[in-house]
């Protein structure tokens, strides 16, 4: 505008600074483990919609409450008729529609909008290191998928207590499938936030998460039948590992002496140690592959 | 219908990493048909078992899901819908072309390959290639219908398509005789059934409750997109 009007330059500048109130931060510098602790309890609390919209809460809470459905009702059943509806270690593989939703539908929340809107670098400007975040992230997922599975076991182990079976409590029952509830959260949480994390778009990552889980869940069930109709037991066994939930569950017959939750049992002898090893090489492989992609994305 | 809408939307749903998941899922019928050849069980039995938990179970609504929803979702997500609502096109219009994009996509993805895979294992015998390829393309183009219209209705489409397929068809459609009729799945397979001959495969939904629920459903669900296409509004939550 000054330069539309030629006028005489001021004999004296006019230029002002004004005192805006900006003020330095003194306290005192938290540091890393602190900046993880916070991004790790607000991705957890944001997997259950907390701070999110009324609309982000119905999802998980209305899975959370089918996850507590059988314990509710196999507590009605030993307080009516004395006798378990439930059994605790077969909890988590029974309800594995409902966990494997709950992967799909809030791992994508996880990781896509930070990746969609590139707010990386935001993060990454704090003490925080790449491998914090994908840690923070992962321990957020687990500790949800955990609380999920162990509340309504818990819940089902309270409610034993109280009514009273005749016989011993199954508390070795009871601790065997909270310990294996921990190999579920830590092999779900890797594998789903590792999927999701390949797509910055929220939909797909969840159609991705659940397209996974179905995909092993159809082929072990495809495998299996099409193997026990010719009778061959030995692979029909081993195709029941290709599930993941039922990968778990042979750790856990392994680890804990349970009963098999599928019809027909796992593979004898080395099943349990070959189970575990896929546990492990999963979890191993989702790490490595998060690694590498928010390595990527941190620098775009 | 508007071919240079088609055109555009073709582009979207197989230019991006969304293809991959389209791909997959086929491949894998493909290789599980190959399996079972090479392990010798070719017998009706094990194919039908193959046909209903995988083509029709599962890769069917997962390619509709992924179809269906991808052919409109991304767009109101990322707000560029606008560009296309705004040209003097039809909003109706619009609808009916997402709708036979992502038809065309499920009968290219899901049909053809149910078809190869029951050709590869049985050859003609009892009709099973030619009905469950049938039934896949008439439940993929119930299902395109009904998660377009998921997709324009609600920015969560995904997740409620992902508890319909699995809880109610799956979970409810398995312990609820009931639920059966409410099922794109069972309809697909009372359409597979009018083709096949063979003992094992029984279709639970008669094709009287099945022919009308299939139009009823699909019409319905275009049409309904299109009207709130008319009225779709963008302000979204986070």
């Amino acid at each position: 505008m000054s330069e539309a009007v030629p006028a005489p330059a001021p004999a004296q500048p006019i230029g002002v600074i004004h005192d805006i109130g900006y003020r330095h931060y003194e306290g005192a510098r938290l540091g890393r483990g602190h900046a993880f602790a916070a991004l790790t309890l607000h991705s957890l609390r944001g997997v259950f919609g907390l701070g999110r919209t009324a609309r982000a809460k119905i999802m998980p809470f209305v899975l959370f409450g089918v996850m507590m459905l059988p314990a509710a009702v196999s507590i009605a059943a030993m307080a009516l008729i004395q006798r378990q509806a439930m059994t605790y270690p077969s909890y988590a593989v029974v309800m594995q529609p409902v966990l494997a939703v709950f992967l799909a539908a809030q791992s994508p929340y996880l990781v896509a909008p930070d990746l969609r809107f590139r707010v990386l670098p935001l993060y990454l400007s704090r003490p925080i290191a790449t491998a914090d975040y994908v840690a923070a992230k992962l321990a957020a997922m687990a500790a949800a998928l955990f609380l999920l599975i162990a509340v309504p076991l818990t819940t089902l182990y309270i409610g034993e207590l109280l009514v009273d079976l005749p016989g011993p409590p199954h508390s070795g029952e009871y601790f065997a499938a909270l310990a294996t509830s921990v190999v579920f959260a830590v092999l779900l949480a890797c594998a789903g936030v590792a999927l999701a994390s390949f797509t910055p778009r929220r939909g797909l990552g969840v159609a991705a998460v659940i397209a996974v889980y179905l995909l092993a869940s159809a082929i072990s069930g495809v495998l299996v039948g099409v193997f026990e109709s010719i009778s061959r037991d030995e692979a029909a066994a081993w195709a029941w590992l290709i599930n993941p939930f039922f990968l778990v569950d042979a750790v856990q017959v392994w680890l804990f002496g349970t009963p098999p939750n599928n019809d027909g049992g796992y593979p004898p002898g080395v099943g349990g140690p070959v189970a575990a090893a896929g546990v492990l090489a999963i979890i191993a492989l989702s790490v490595a592959a998060l690694l590498l992609r928010y390595r990527k994305a941190a620098s775009s | 219908m508007n071919a240079v809408v088609a055109g555009i939307t073709y582009r979207a749903v197989l230019g991006r990493r969304r293809v991959l998941l389209l791909i997959l899922l086929p491949l894998v019928l493909l290789g599980l048909a190959v399996l079972l050849r090479a392990v010798g069980s070719t017998d009706e039995r094990a194919v039908v078992t193959l046909m209903q938990v995988y083509a029709i179970g599962t890769m069917l609504p997962l390619l509709g899901l992924i179809a269906g929803t991808g052919t409109i979702a991304p767009e109101i997500d990322d707000g560029t819908i606008m560009h296309l609502l705004s040209k003097p096109i039809s909003r109706p219009v619009i609808a009916v072309t997402k709708f036979a994009v992502s038809a065309s996509l499920l009968a290219v993805f899901a049909a053809v390959p149910t078809f190869v895979a029951g050709y590869l294992l049985l050859r003609g015998e009892a009709g099973i290639a030619a009905g469950f390829a049938l039934g896949a393309l008439i439940g993929g183009i119930a299902y395109s219908a009904v998660f377009l219209l998921l997709g324009v209705i609600t920015r969560h489409a995904v997740t409620i398509g992902v508890v319909y397929a699995v809880v109610w068809e799956s979970l409810v459609g398995g312990l609820v005789p009931g639920a059966r009729n409410f099922s794109i799945q069972q309809w697909a397979q009372t359409f597979a059934g009018q083709l096949t001959s063979t003992d094992f495969f029984k279709p639970t939904v008669t094709m009287g409750f099945a022919v009308p629920a299939v139009l009823i459903v699909t019409i319905g669900a275009v049409v309904w997109a299109g009207q709130r296409l008319r009225v779709l509004s963008l302000t979204g939550d986070e």
